[in-house]
């Protein structure tokens, strides 16, 4: 009884495998060749900073950005920096992921839900958000508020729409399959829809975080007293190019981390996906 | 009186002012394999639909008696549990993971017990699909074209594999397909659905499994049904 299944599906997958392959025509380049001209770059900017055609008070050489990064590292300047500007992200972000994942969940789920939020948030997103900010101060003052508001308004729009929309595309088919098998609405909800509205509410995660350091590092420009962007600030008031480069070195470092970390969580939840 | 696991009277379903399904009776007996032909728009999908409880705006009597399972013409896994999880899903609620395995062992897939869906072939995804609906031990088995996505090496295979489940098992069976040797092959059985009213019934010989020789004559009278001619009815 075994036998007519097996071979069935065997042979499938030989007429899969005989598939001729093709040669390259040019031998593949080392990968290493990518780092040519960044170094080069790096050199030449080095270079003009030596010799001094391109001085110091407009921009810092190389090997001085990094001395003062050191510096301000061992000086704890800005570890403590980096601190209040991880804590206004983390805060941030955390408020927008609740009032996105509310919202998107709402629209996504019930007919009424997205006639009632999604119009309003739709007409929101075309708002620039960054031009909000002399509200922001008039509402939250020039404290931790309007830079936190900044950051949550910036990272919940891209995670919004795309949990709504991850959730509208999920197969009716499947739900239909697990309403066969006696599951209520709210199992379907967590084995069904949810699951399936995962790998675009990554997407957006990954979106939102990339919106929400723009926001920080725009909301920090309002009259900060601590963090990254009161010490670009601080060294661009006495004319330290190495200082401000070293501040944005450290931004820079932030989102490519989160960017990191985000496709870390996605190739752990979305496994299934990646053995196809 | 045998008992009937499905006894359905009267039944009339509309879309607009199309009549899908015009008073339409139909009887399954316990145990019995039942398939159910025509061609498409007959309705053929619309009755299984509306027995598996998907379609509620039917008009009609509808008694369906026991438990039901159904295998669609795609495979509807989860793909994002893994296949022995998506098997012991028929089971509602209990983690089963050694009754799960029963089942994929009775349709040969044992060893993809822990494969994720995607990495399966469209016959081991059906098969997982069966899995899942026989785990539930189900009175009603309905097959709505399970094996019309198929390649015809897999599709054969799959015939057999339902026939011996059928038999282990004993399920009533609503098959609904355009194949008319697949009908011939595993039903007792075999309506004809046209424009929403079973039009004809045959009863194909007793013995399994059937000789493709000993149907060509109910074949061709089968086909006449459907309104194709052949040259054994010409």
């Amino acid at each position: 009884m075994s036998i007519p299944v097996l071979t069935a599906d065997r042979t499938r997958v030989s007429s899969a495998a005989v598939t001729p392959t093709r040669k390259p025509r040019r031998r593949a380049l080392s990968g290493a060749w990518r780092w040519a001209s960044p170094v080069a770059l790096l050199l030449l900017w080095q270079v003009t900073s030596s010799t001094g055609i391109l001085p110091d008070d407009k921009l810092s050489s190389p090997a001085k950005v990094l001395a003062a990064g050191v510096d301000l590292a061992t000086s704890g300047q800005l570890g403590d920096a980096f601190v209040v500007s991880l804590r206004r992200v983390l805060i941030g972000v955390a408020v927008g992921a609740v009032i996105a994942l509310a919202l998107g969940i709402t629209a996504g789920l019930s007919r009424w839900g997205a006639v009632l939020v999604d119009p309003p948030v739709q007409m929101l997103r075309t708002l620039p958000f960054l031009g909000l900010i002399p509200l922001f101060i008039i509402w939250f003052g020039i404290g931790e508020e309007p830079k936190i508001a900044l950051v949550a308004l910036g990272f919940a729009f891209p995670l919004y729409l795309n949990v709504y929309a991850g959730i509208r595309d999920t197969d009716p088919q499947l739900l239909e399959a697990t309403a066969v098998l006696g599951f209520t609405r709210w199992e379907r909800l967590a084995h069904v829809v949810l699951p399936a509205a995962l790998p675009q509410a990554l997407v957006g995660l990954r979106q939102g975080l990339g919106v929400a350091w723009l926001s920080l590092i725009v909301g920090e420009q309002i009259n900060a007293d601590a963090g990254l962007g009161y010490l670009i600030n601080n060294a661009r008031d006495f004319l330290r190019t190495d200082q401000v480069v070293v501040g944005l070195v450290v931004y820079a470092g932030l989102g490519l981390a989160t960017d990191a970390l985000v496709r870390a969580l996605e190739g752990r939840a979305l496994r299934w996906r990646s053995t196809r | 009186m045998a008992q009937h696991t499905v006894t359905v009277r009267g039944l009339v379903r509309q879309f607009g002012p199309r009549r899908v399904l015009d008073d339409l009776d139909l009887v399954v007996r316990q145990g019995e394999f039942v398939a159910l032909l025509g061609r498409s728009g007959s309705g053929k999908s619309t009755l299984l639909r509306i027995l598996a409880g998907l379609d509620r705006d039917a008009d009609g009597e509808i008694a369906v008696d026991g438990t039901v399972s159904v295998a669609f013409q795609q495979p509807r896994l989860l793909p994002w549990r893994r296949v022995w999880r998506n098997v012991s899903l028929g089971l509602h609620g209990v983690d089963g993971r050694e009754v799960a395995e029963k089942a994929l062992a009775e349709v040969q897939l044992t060893d993809h017990a822990q494969a994720w869906p995607l990495t399966l072939s469209g016959g081991e995804a059906q098969r997982v699909s069966l899995a899942r609906a026989l785990v539930r031990e189900p009175d009603l088995l309905l097959l709505d074209e399970p094996f019309g996505a198929l390649d015809a090496l897999t599709r054969l295979a799959m015939h057999r594999l339902v026939d011996d489940l059928w038999q282990r098992h004993r399920p009533a069976v609503l098959l609904v397909t355009h194949d008319v040797d697949e009908a011939l092959e595993l039903a007792d059985r075999v309506l004809v659905l046209d424009e929403g009213r079973i039009v004809a019934e045959h009863t194909p010989p007793a013995g399994r499994p059937r000789r493709h020789a000993d149907l060509t004559e109910l074949r061709a009278r089968v086909l006449a049904d459907l309104g194709v001619v052949t040259d054994e009815a010409a």
